[in-house]
């Protein structure tokens, strides 16, 4: 009832085209993220599921109902603008409550569903004050429940905490998760925040100048991206991608990365993967998975970023950079590191296409 | 001793500097007001008291020689002239200014959206309240010929050639001139409230909408509540303006037939320049005066709240 | 929003009609406009929208050349008066900005005039007619009557709230970052504001100075009290064109009423943007 299915969509504006055909299917129930830079096409998707924006091909489907001319006031979403779109010159009461007054149900049912539902957020004490000059996360949480009162089966919030303080976000990141977890809607959310994908998203839907780029759980898109993109978008620093020539050595099949030397031998099944008739490749690895090694790639250090918790180096050579992140606060010397990359994490990626390359 | 202006300009308090060309930049606008409002005030307080008019041969400062104390003021509470001309105004008023805002409203909302041939559209509605009043006045002056386009028009719906002589008959003269004001102040009123309905932030007509309220329903819960203080705006300053009548509808009919169309306006320039009793129209005046201001007091009270 | 098809056709049909009776008077005006003297008083069948005959007699009569058609010449051309327009809008426009500008940049920078914004609201509170004995004595005592600077001088007066208010909107507007700026580098209060202010201004300025020029040329009834022959301008010259003798010059005063009303037609559509600024003193802007 309330899966979404979306066929071959399409979205042109002129001879714009915001969105190439689109295949995606959201589950019910399940928390989905939109997640890519700005003017990747993860509004404009949003926009056309809730019905504010119409395709101009293709299909969008709940459960097995064709929405195709369902004006948007019909189709049983709520939606969070990125600016809460709240009432402003009416009270927080009237705000919540709007939904249900303009269906015209009875008055006492209305009291009572704004009341519990002004309970569950914490605003019961402001339920008859005027919105005007409340603070950015009440007002986040009014639009919230203004759509949830509603009951919808399918959510839609678009980067609701972007103008939220840092340091509330992660309680707005549980509050939300649990609200969903409660209340068993399907809900896509669009962020251009992969943090916030990773940690609230059962999947990811990663987004790029109007392509998909990659579907899938949050470790999926984090441990196999589907190509440099996603490597590249996901994670904090995000994934090292240094081009190379493949290279025969005595230890088996290697990548020369030119100036920044001469990678570990590749595991044996990439290396049977890669060859196929390239010569060149891109070779990925995440900062993180990285351990010193004399024996690996010795490059000058450019920058320690020390953060606490953990340092952030800044290796490399003629224009090639390279991070490493370490926990904690290690000793390093002063000029030059030897690390290589942890022989599970390596990944390759088509030099051409940028596509990730497949184990055998 | 050293006197500010020997200090060079660098050293003076900037404070001093600024607040003293401060002055000397309004001073200019200062002096015309005082210019307008002082003398004239002066002057219509002293002959109001006076049965005074140039027709007496004497120069008006000799106007005491007239002195009939507050005998204009009585009079004019019981000019039956006067009275029937502000009750004229009002019925203008009353009747035009409505119309105005409902058709001007009626179109802001067609305009809201974007559509092939807006721009030019626009630009021909507004156009009315740019022309010359004088010259709309005489416009429809040649419209409303018996013999003229309104007739003709009207003779297509009609089995006999219709040839009413509207601004001969003292009953449809004022409709004639409601109806010149409707034509040219429309277009403000469109103007103002289209700005206003613009205004209104779109993401918010969105949400309602996703909530599922009608158009009818955004329109009352949202659109209008967010407009009281434009449509304020709009009909006061469409409501004083109109009192003010006089340039379109006098070319038109002069007042008449009669004073059928003698609105206060009209009534004041009648007997300024016919009449003569100048005396008694600066006792007009003042009492206009007074009852404006003491409205526009109430008015700012109201707003201020 | 995307709306019904029968919304759609519905606005069409309303604008439309909403533009035909827009453009009718106009129309017709410019049709008598060129209409010969022998279709004036059509009615009826004869009535017609485009001239049978169409002749620019009407304008040259205006200017002296007596048509064909019509017997009497006039005593005078159009020409004065529609120098008189010129000059009295014009310069009355000069006033007004002046004193209106130097004002508001006044008040919105430095504080200094805070009784002016009321005061210049309440000068458009009152009919005109009622104020108008006192004016007529003034002028007359200052031998202001029928000159066109006579009536430069009470339009600059009369418009100076307009003037006022829309360029204190303006400068309110302005960021003062760039004037500080300047300041900090040591130019002086008033180089400021001529070197830096106003070049800035230039645009709000031209919008603001036609607006007025608009308002200054469309006056009735102050020419009316204030001009008797030698510099009556247009409006109160066309009133004046029908006499007990020449009975009513249709054509002639439609042609008239061309020449009046193109140029603020023109130069208001130019400012299109500014007019909600203007129209309700600052209050609103577009």
């Amino acid at each position: 009832m309330s899966a979404i299915r979306l066929e071959n969509l399409v979205k042109r504006f002129g001879s714009f085209t915001a969105l190439k055909p689109t295949n995606l299917a959201i589950g019910d129930g399940e928390f989905m993220a939109l997640l890519g830079p700005s003017g990747c096409g993860k509004s404009t998707t949003m926009n056309m599921i809730a019905g504010m924006e119409e395709p101009s091909e293709g299909r969008i489907l709940f459960g097995e109902r064709d929405m195709a001319g369902v004006p948007m006031g019909r189709r049983g979403v709520g939606f969070v603008f990125q600016n809460y779109a709240i009432f402003t010159h009416m009270s927080v009461r009237r705000n919540l409550d709007y939904g249900l007054r303009m269906s015209g149900r009875p008055a006492a049912e209305v009291r009572r569903r704004t009341e519990a539902m002004a309970d569950l957020l914490g605003l019961g004490d402001l339920l008859d004050r005027p919105t005007a000059g409340l603070s950015v996360n009440i007002l986040q949480r009014i639009a919230i429940g203004r759509s949830a009162i509603m009951e919808p089966a399918i959510f839609l919030l678009d980067e609701p905490l972007s103008n939220v303080d840092a340091a509330f976000r992660a309680v707005m990141r549980t509050e939300l998760k649990s609200l969903q977890r409660q209340f068993r809607q399907t809900m896509v959310y669009v962020t251009h925040d992969q943090l916030e994908a990773m940690t609230m998203a059962d999947r990811i839907a990663v987004m790029d100048h109007g392509v998909l780029q990659q579907v899938g759980t949050p470790l999926e898109v984090y441990n196999a991206p589907a190509n440099t993109f996603v490597a590249r978008f996901i994670g904090s620093p995000g994934m090292n991608l240094c081009a190379g020539r493949l290279a025969q050595t005595d230890r088996g099949l290697a990548v020369d990365l030119g100036a920044l030397g001469l990678t570990p031998p590749l595991p044996p099944a990439l290396a049977a993967a890669a060859r196929n008739g390239r010569s060149e490749v891109i070779y990925g690895f995440r900062p993180e998975a990285v351990h010193p090694d004399p024996a690996g790639l010795r490059l000058p250090l450019i920058v320690a970023e020390r953060i606490g918790a953990r340092t952030i180096l800044h290796l490399g050579r003629g224009g090639d950079t390279v991070r490493a992140v370490f926990q904690g606060n290690p000793d390093l010397p002063a000029d030059e590191i030897a690390l290589a990359p942890d022989p599970a994490a390596v990944r390759l990626f088509d030099a051409a296409t940028g596509a990730a390359i497949a184990e055998a | 001793m050293t006197t500010d202006a020997d200090r060079p300009a660098a050293t003076r308090a900037p404070a001093d500097e600024g607040a003293r060309l401060g002055f000397r930049l309004t001073l200019p606008a200062q002096v015309l007001v005082l210019f307008i409002s002082a003398f004239p005030l002066l002057m219509q307080l002293y002959i109001s008291l006076t049965d005074w008019s140039p027709l007496t041969g004497s120069p008006w400062p000799r106007a005491w020689e007239y002195w009939n104390g507050f005998a204009n003021y009585l009079d004019l509470v019981s000019d039956g002239r006067l009275w029937r001309s502000i009750w004229r105004t009002l019925l203008v008023v009353a009747v035009a200014v409505p119309i105005e805002f409902l058709l001007g409203l009626g179109l802001a909302m067609l305009f809201v959206d974007d559509f092939p041939g807006k721009r030019v559209a626009y630009s021909i509605l507004i156009a009315p309240m740019m022309v010359v009043p004088a010259v709309a006045g005489y416009m429809f002056f040649m419209l409303f010929q018996s013999g003229g386009p309104v007739n003709g028009l009207l003779s297509l719906f009609t089995a006999e050639p219709v040839a009413l002589a509207w601004l001969s008959n003292p009953s449809t003269a004022l409709v004639a001139v409601i109806v010149a004001d409707i034509w040219q102040w429309t277009p403000l009123m469109f103007l103002i409230l289209l700005a206003g309905l613009v205004g209104v932030p779109q993401d918010q007509l969105r949400a309602a909408a996703l909530l599922g309220a009608s158009p009818a329903q955004r329109l009352v819960t949202i659109v209008i509540p967010r407009m009281k203080t434009i449509m304020l705006i709009a009909l006061a300053l469409r409501v004083i303006e109109c009192i003010k009548i006089f340039d379109t509808l006098f070319i038109m009919t002069g007042g008449g037939p009669g004073d059928a169309t003698q609105t206060l306006s009209v009534y004041i320039y009648d007997i300024t320049t016919q009449d003569l009793i100048w005396g008694y129209v600066a006792a007009i005046a003042l009492a206009i005066l007074v009852v404006l201001s003491a409205g526009a007091v109430w008015a700012m009270r109201r707003m201020a709240r | 929003m995307r709306r019904s098809l029968a919304f759609e056709c519905f606005r069409y049909v309303a604008i439309l009609v909403a533009l035909v009776i827009t453009l009718v008077p106009i129309l017709w005006m410019v049709s008598m406009a060129f209409k010969p003297f022998s279709e004036w008083q059509a009615t009826g069948d004869a009535l017609t929208w485009i001239p049978r005959d169409p002749t620019l007699d009407n304008f040259r009569f205006l200017f002296g050349q007596s048509g064909s058609d019509l017997i009497v010449a006039l005593d005078r051309t159009a020409g004065k008066p529609i120098l008189a327009s010129l000059l009295s809008a014009s310069i009355g426009t000069l006033i007004a900005m002046s004193a209106g500008t130097a004002a508001a940049y006044g008040l919105s920078r430095y504080g200094s005039g805070a009784n002016l914004p009321l005061a210049l609201i309440q000068l458009r509170l009152f009919p005109p007619m009622a104020v108008m004995i006192p004016v007529m004595i003034m002028w007359a005592f200052l031998g202001l009557m029928d000159t066109w600077w006579g009536l430069a001088l009470i339009y600059g007066i009369v418009t100076l709230p307009f003037a006022f208010w829309l360029m204190k909107t303006f400068f309110d507007d302005m960021p003062k970052e760039i004037e500080e700026a300047a300041l900090v580098e040591g130019c002086s209060r008033w180089r400021v504001l001529t070197r830096v202010t106003l070049p800035m201004m230039a645009a709000p300025l031209a919008a603001a100075s036609l607006f007025v020029f608009i308002l200054n040329w469309s006056d009735y009834l102050v020419a009316l009290l204030l001009t008797t022959r030698d510099w009556v301008t247009i409006p109160v010259y066309m009133a004046s064109l029908s006499s007990s003798m020449t009975g009513q010059l249709y054509g002639a005063k439609a042609a008239l009423g061309l020449i009046a009303a193109v140029p603020p037609v023109v130069l208001g559509l130019m400012i299109q943007r500014h007019l909600v600024r203007g129209l309700t003193f600052g209050a609103l802007k577009q």
